[in-house]
């Protein structure tokens, strides 16, 4: 493992294990995530198609992520630990791969409890391919930590901070947002693995043009 | 007013007229679409325009972090002011015509999405530098956001081509898929458009340096 994956690792770490100490914001973002499933079975009064309600999964965790994700940079701006890390002798990319990894896990946990009582909710299933459904899940999880934690990053110079991240947070992450409904919606109702693999390469271009992209820029955060 | 600046307007003039006069006098109607087809020319070269006027705003943010030059963070942000307003021509005019056509004026089709989302996209980079104070941040950080945001164009281009579509595809590897008169009117609105956006950018990026200058006297007085 190369000194950079390292460093990204360690921060990760070092997130994963202080959320772990305070663990409110993975359970106000578990809250939050039941909250919206409660507000759209209001909506639809319980009526609604397979493929619509599975897509409502994807806009319920796009939701999330746009409270889940900001505190990523933004606390460390905030308990002037930025500082740290941007004088940290590691690569800065390492720094934002870390902060991807850390946003990706706390997502996951939320959509382990979330999905389930999605599916009990809004009546749908995600067991006729659980392969790709996984795969989709974990792209599309990814994709959004990888956007959510950039939008983080450049929210920190901005005023009224609360305000502002959704300004970038949406911009970034609703081209993922599109494809991963539209690949959870031909996964359960679908014709088959066809059409969706097209949209999945399109999904993995969409995740590896956002980090790499992400990832080549971000130096310019830290030193701006 | 330079020499070089004045042969464009004038230019401009000139291709535009030739371009009204192409659209509505000189392409016939079209067999199935009859005189609807004259939308289309102020359809979809507003639309290529746009995603040009992004692809600057992409050059120019790669341009500022590389060369730290204010002057490409202010072609930037004023080429995302054009495109903007060459997007809203392209979804009004799509919306006019999808009335006309299909009777209803929004479709939910995936281009008209992805476009709609596009707009969004672009007017929150706007209202993000707006929230920035410091000048060199907010030209900084503008740069950055204006080259993430930027596979929303290409999601926007491609969206024909991934998923089943309402709109036909017109142009093709092969050429222009339609009659040649109306071929040669699309041609001659995308380069009076392009001309169009070339003109507006200039007099943006001239307002704006100036309204950049004024900033800094005030600062340095105050």
């Amino acid at each position: 493992m190369s000194s950079g994956a390292r460093a990204a690792a360690a921060i990760a770490r070092k997130d994963i294990v202080s959320q772990a100490r305070k663990r409110f914001e993975v359970f106000s973002m578990f809250l939050f995530a039941l909250i919206s499933v409660l507000a759209f079975s209001f909506a639809v009064a319980g009526q609604v198609e397979a493929d619509t309600a599975s897509a409502l999964v994807w806009v319920i965790i796009f939701l999330t992520g746009m409270f889940g994700f900001a505190p990523v940079f933004i606390s460390e701006a905030e308990t002037g630990t930025l500082r740290g890390l941007s004088v940290a002798p590691v690569p800065s990319w390492s720094v934002y791969i870390g902060k991807v990894v850390y946003g990706f896990v706390i997502m996951g946990i939320v959509e382990v409890f979330l999905i389930p009582i999605c599916m009990a909710m809004l009546n749908f299933s995600f067991t006729a391919d659980p392969t790709f459904v996984l795969f989709t899940f974990a792209i599309g999880t990814l994709d959004l930590a990888a956007v959510g934690a950039m939008a983080s990053a450049l929210t920190m110079p901005a005023e009224s901070k609360s305000t502002v991240y959704p300004l970038v947070y949406f911009p970034t992450a609703t081209s993922a947002l599109i494809l991963l409904v539209e690949i959870t919606r031909i996964l359960v109702s679908g014709p088959g693995l066809i059409p969706v693999a097209l949209l999945l390469q399109f999904l993995v271009a969409h995740l590896l043009a956002m980090t790499s992209l992400s990832g080549a820029v971000f130096h310019f955060t830290l030193t701006g | 007013m330079n020499i070089l600046r004045m042969v464009l307007y004038l230019v401009t003039a000139v291709i535009t007229f030739v371009y009204v006069w192409m659209t509505w006098l000189f392409a016939p109607p079209e067999a199935t679409l009859g005189e609807l087809i004259r939308i289309l020319f102020q359809h979809t070269s507003p639309a290529l325009v746009a995603y040009l006027a992004f692809g600057t705003t992409l050059v120019g943010s790669v341009l500022y972090i590389w060369k730290q030059d204010l002057k490409f963070d202010v072609i930037g942000a004023a080429s995302i002011k054009i495109g903007l307003l060459f997007t809203k021509i392209t979804l009004i005019s799509g919306m006019i015509w999808a009335n006309a056509y299909w009777g209803v004026a929004w479709n939910w089709d995936p281009r008209e999405t992805t476009t709609l989302v596009l707009w969004i996209a672009y007017a929150c980079i706007l209202g993000y530098r707006a929230s920035v104070n410091d000048r060199d941040v907010r030209a900084q950080f503008g740069s950055i956001f204006g080259i993430i945001s930027f596979p929303a164009v290409f999601l926007s281009y491609i969206s024909i081509h991934i998923w089943n579509t309402l709109h036909p595809i017109v142009i093709t590897p092969g050429g222009l898929n339609m009659g040649v008169e109306h071929g040669m009117t699309l041609m001659m609105s995308l380069i009076a458009i392009g001309l169009v956006y070339a003109v507006l950018l200039d007099l943006t990026y001239r307002i704006d340096s100036a309204s950049e200058r004024l900033m800094e006297i005030r600062m340095s007085r105050s």
